[in-house]
């Protein structure tokens, strides 16, 4: 028995513990035993068969006799023909409308009462064309209003308990459907008789096991708590397995709950957060970062331009001549440069943030040494928008400065962001490319559920990066591929997901 | 990244010997290569570079010639190159550069091989590193361009002059008339890719022999006659044209290197300039133009946190291809005639890195302590953040770049304050938000289908114009809130900013906004905190709903969260 019984309720429990196996049971027996109304007795009765506690073994059909809102008034005050009789036979000889006025009855009414009254020698016209008494009420009239009577107590009359007689004299009384100025309304019911079924029995053994009477209390009201009542009864027991309804809760973003998890991380680490503006300029953007203005990531195919305005008004000096110099001839790094003349104008020329390391070149303006620095920051690449690009995205990027920090150095961080953020089974460096790193190390890590990856790049930043920008100490820097993650954390294979707008999908999503 | 990709074969015979698909994974990263795949129905490797400053290694010889340098410790030896002290003997063959090229295309180059007759893998492979050269360190043939020819057709000297475009004319290759130079910009399909870059000159560079006969209009066509190569020959004249004499000596270098290795004999030419150069008037090609490059012991000790010996030193800079001496501490580098990407001693350091093989180098902590800290405007939000997760709204985050009918036309604001992109990709991404209230309102425009209320919120940036800023842009760090509800009005909103401000502790006065069509009229108000303007909020005007296809009143707020933090 997969039932729970404190699952029942409690007019289940009252009927089952009112029935007895073998018998039969009809709404009839639980209106009468259990003082249920129609509807809650159907209710227990279509509850308990589908449980399979109750099986129908008979279904028979019944007319109904129901009283109408005429009918009762007419019991009241009498058929139409009963009182034009009394009328009559009180006050003497009336004419039609007469009697119609009088007892403010519809003078078709009156014409039909005359008509059956007369048929049957009760009434005659005299010469005055008025109504009199010429003879007894008949019986057919008599026993129309006892069967209002009866049939006022339950508001309806059952066709088989009634006479002969008094099938006949309640016909022209009644009719099928509608007609709410027939006393009496013709209904066709079923009449089912169920029998307990074997798990039925079972169940109400439990439920007499259980101490289960259905009279328990149910809600606690405060009004129970201040008068007391709940000490004169137990608490139904609620079935803990119930369906549960859905609340909406005030919620943080699931992804952005990533993203600080990664920045409480990182600050847990030793790393203190920069930030920056959207737009930036091409100086900032690739110059400070020793990328040569033609280089091919800086065509107008990767890189988005603001419209207005075009130019930043100036760049911050000494800044400007020193990085403008060290591409030119390498200035005092030690580098022969690139060999080519600077532009100061394309330098100025506004465009979006197009990598995080863009953050990292200004943190060194105004990095502390020893210092470790990172930024969760939302770059522009110029990508056709799809699955695995986006038109913006977050790239986790960062610095480390030190007197003494070199390239083992770097290994150490890397291995310990594989195995603190991505939680790597193995990490694997491999040399890399960047223009603004020398040497340069890219990280793959075997995760437990993507496999092998490429985890993030990183390097020592070219002395033509940091020595213009007044960092003579080597300066580490890494960035972290952490989108791939966040999907997988998130449970979505779409980049695109990350920033969907639609509210029922961001309510529901959850991280693992 | 270049990607190539290479015939099984001529990988194999470069390199020597077969190498499985996992050896090649496993040496690979020496030369920064990834296996991209491996077709083994077509026989054809193909092969991702990463180092955009490492050309030689864009071809099947210059992968193939680092791997064996790296598994044999062996350096090849070119004999061909020329030098300031040293000049090969060029046997008559010599292109002269005329004045007429200065300030339009500065010069052209060139070397012939001979010795092996090209099948057709040989030739596409051939092609395809002239490409890769021509592409991607030649920027579109920019900087460089390069003609391959049947070098038998040629009476030298060959001449680089720039001519009357209209007036020149021959059969270009891929065609059967004859053009003048401006037609085939015009007309042929190569003219139109490449002709943009000499068309606002007057005159056009040509290259012709001594006979007169068309080699080439570079950098766009080749000639019909001396400029179509075929499978089966086996003679060629090379040339490279272009506006930076080292980048054109480098191409020139890389592919006479690449072709020794196939098997050619490379046969110098003479070039004589119109101009002045570091290396002379005249020198001979393929020419060595690098100079020795220098790092100390102590900056390879520095940068890789490891005390390397003299010894250990040069066997690495070996495997890398490159010699390397050790005089009073100071590494001096030769480098190796196909590469100029030594601009400073660290670029030694990191060949030094590879070289020595970078699993041995243990990783270690750096043992500085520095203090971890979140951004002040990251704190803050975090308080909002708890504030309004505790009012039952949910946070949201979106993309920054959107379009004009959203950000602007269906908010009905001018848009004047509103950043644009110049090159946008697409209209859908073509300004970045001058406000988060658009990104709250479309997602109450696509979430129908959401249980109400809809009460949602997010942190992030915006971007307006600020003429008081450098940039004449600020970017502001922004905070949003939206609530829809068949019964909700000003003073829901007014109830949030309340609550939010109390716990935030800030005192706050409100003022009338005047005229804001995102807001019914007398049902918003201003934020003012310490004199300051700082935020919005109020019922959503009906025409802004109408606009994003809403049928749900609603509220919203926005709050410039840098001014609120003063």
């Amino acid at each position: 028995m997969d039932i729970d019984v404190k699952n029942l309720h409690p007019l289940e429990v009252k009927l089952l513990r009112y029935v007895n196996a073998g018998e039969d049971i009809t709404e009839e027996k639980i209106i009468s035993g259990l003082g249920y109304k129609v509807g809650q007795c159907n209710q227990a009765f279509s509850w308990l068969t589908t449980k399979g506690c109750l099986e129908e073994v008979s279904r028979t059909k019944k007319t109904v006799y129901e009283l109408t809102e005429t009918g009762r008034s007419m019991g009241a005050e009498g058929v139409p023909a009963e009182r034009i009789y009394a009328f009559l036979k009180e006050k003497g000889a009336f004419t039609m409308p007469e009697i119609a006025e009088a007892l403010s009855l519809e003078k078709s009414d009156v014409g039909s009462a005359f008509g059956l009254l007369s048929s049957k020698g009760a009434l005659r016209l005299n010469d005055e064309r008025k109504a009199e008494v010429a003879g007894e009420l008949p019986e057919e009239i008599k026993m129309q209003h006892a069967i209002l009577e009866k049939a006022a107590v339950d508001g309806s009359l059952d066709e088989s308990t009634l006479s002969e007689a008094e099938r006949k004299a309640i016909a022209p009384l009644a009719k099928k459907r509608g007609a709410s100025s027939s006393p009496f309304r013709i209904q066709e019911r079923d009449v089912v008789v169920y029998r307990l079924t074997a798990a039925g029995e079972d169940v109400k053994d439990a439920v007499i096991k259980a101490n289960i009477t259905g009279e328990e209390f149910g809600v606690l009201t405060p009004q129970m708590i201040q008068s007391g009542a709940w000490k004169n009864g137990s608490f139904r027991p609620y079935g803990i397995n119930a369906p549960t309804s859905r609340l909406i809760p005030g919620r943080r973003n699931a992804y952005s709950e990533y993203l600080q998890w990664v920045k409480d991380k990182l600050i847990s680490l030793g790393f203190e957060e920069f930030d920056g503006p959207l737009v930036e300029n091409e100086f900032w953007n690739g110059d400070a970062l020793f990328m040569p203005q033609f280089h091919s990531a800086r065509d107008i195919h990767d890189v988005y331009y603001v419209k207005d305005p075009v130019h930043a008004k100036e760049i911050e000096e000494p800044w400007l001549s020193q990085v403008a110099a060290t591409h030119e001839n390498g200035w005092k790094t030690g580098s022969r440069g690139w060999g080519y003349t600077f532009d100061h104008e394309f330098t100025r020329r506004q465009v979006l943030r197009s990598q995080g390391t863009v953050l990292s070149a200004h943190q060194l303006t105004k990095a502390h040494i020893p210092g470790k620095y990172f930024g969760v920051v939302r770059c522009f690449r110029y990508d056709q928008v799809d699955a695995t690009h986006g038109a913006d995205f977050y790239q986790t990027e960062g610095i480390v400065i030190g007197k003494d920090v070199n390239l083992r150095n770097l290994l150490g961080l890397l291995k310990m962001f594989a195995e603190e953020i991505a939680g790597a089974e193995e990490v694997k460096y491999v040399p890399g490319y960047f223009p603004f790193t020398e040497p340069s190390i890219e990280v793959h890590i075997k995760h437990p559920v993507l496999g092998w990856f490429e985890l993030g790049g990183s390097g020592i930043f070219r002395p033509e990066v940091t020595e213009p920008l007044g960092i003579k100490e080597p300066v580490l820097a890494w960035g972290l591929g952490i989108d791939r993650m966040a999907l997988m954390h998130l449970g979505l294979n779409d980049l695109r997901e990350l920033f969907t707008p639609d509210i029922e999908s961001v309510r529901t999503r959850r991280g693992n | 990244m270049p990607k190539i990709e290479v015939p099984e074969n001529i990988f194999y015979e470069l390199l020597g010997k077969r190498m499985s698909d996992d050896e090649l994974v496993d040496i690979f990263p020496v030369a920064k290569a990834e296996l991209d795949g491996h077709d083994t129905d077509n026989h054809v490797i193909k092969i991702e570079l990463n180092d955009t400053n490492r050309p030689d290694l864009w071809s099947a010889a210059g992968v193939a010639r680092a791997l064996k340098c790296y598994e044999t410790g062996k350096i090849p030896s070119y004999e061909f190159f020329s030098s300031a002290e040293c000049e090969k003997n060029s046997e008559g063959r010599m292109i002269v550069n005329d004045e007429s090229v200065v300030g339009i295309r500065d010069y052209s180059i060139g070397f012939a091989a001979r010795g092996k007759v090209v099948d057709n893998e040989l030739l596409v492979n051939l092609i395809q590193s002239q490409e890769k050269l021509c592409t991607n360190f030649g920027r579109k043939r920019k900087t460089i361009a390069m003609g391959i020819y049947r070098s038998e057709l040629i009476k030298y000297p060959v001449h680089y002059a720039a001519v009357d475009p209209d007036k020149t004319k021959f059969v270009p290759l891929g065609m059967d008339e004859e053009l003048s130079l401006r037609e085939i910009c015009e007309k042929h399909p190569k003219g139109k890719e490449y002709g943009h870059i000499v068309s606002s000159f007057s005159r056009f560079p040509y290259l012709y022999d001594d006979n007169g006969d068309t080699l080439s209009f570079p950098p766009v066509i080749n000639s019909a006659r001396i400029g179509a190569v075929e499978i089966g020959d086996s003679d060629f004249f090379i040339e490279v044209s272009g506006p930076i004499l080292d980048d054109l000596l480098l191409a020139v270098s890389i592919l006479s290197c690449d072709m020794a290795d196939m098997g050619f004999e490379i046969l110098p030419v003479k070039v004589r300039f119109a101009k002045d150069t570091p290396y002379g008037r005249e020198i001979t090609v393929p020419y060595r133009f690098q100079k020795p490059m220098t790092a100390s012991l102590e900056l390879v000790h520095h940068k890789l946190g490891e005390v390397l010996s003299e010894k250990e030193c040069v066997e690495a800079m070996q495997r890398m291809g490159v010699k390397a001496t050790v005089n009073d501490g100071v590494i001096t580098v030769q480098v190796p005639e196909y590469r100029n990407d030594f601009l400073h001693g660290v670029d030694i350091v990191e060949d030094v890195m590879i070289g020595h093989g970078l699993a041995s180098f243990e990783p270690v902590m750096p043992k500085d302590f520095t203090i971890g800290r979140l951004s002040p405007v990251e704190e803050f939000s975090r308080k909002v953040k708890g504030i309004l997760v505790g009012l039952g709204f949910q946070e949201m985050m979106y993309n920054y770049l959107g379009s004009k009918r959203e950000y602007i036309d269906n908010m009905h604001v001018s848009g004047d304050n509103a950043v644009f992109i110049a090159n946008p990709m697409s209209e859908n991404y073509e300004v970045i938000r001058p406000s988060i209230l658009p990104c709250l309102l479309e997602s109450e425009s696509v979430s129908g289908h959401a249980v109400y209320p809809h009460s949602i919120f997010e942190i992030g940036k915006i971007t307006v114009k600020d003429d008081s800023d450098n940039s004449g842009t600020r970017t502001i760090d922004s905070f949003g809130f939206f609530s829809s509800d068949v019964a909700i009005g000003y003073n829901d909103a007014a109830s949030y900013i309340n609550t939010l401000m109390y716990f935030l502790r800030k005192e706050y006065t409100l003022k009338e906004v005047d005229g804001d069509p995102r807001f019914i009229p007398g049902r918003a108000a201003q934020i003012i905190y310490k004199g300051e303007s700082v935020g919005i909020f109020g019922e959503t005007h009906p025409q802004v709903l109408e606009s994003w296809g809403c049928s749900m009143p609603s509220i919203m707020a926005e709050i410039d969260l840098n001014k609120l933090m003063k």
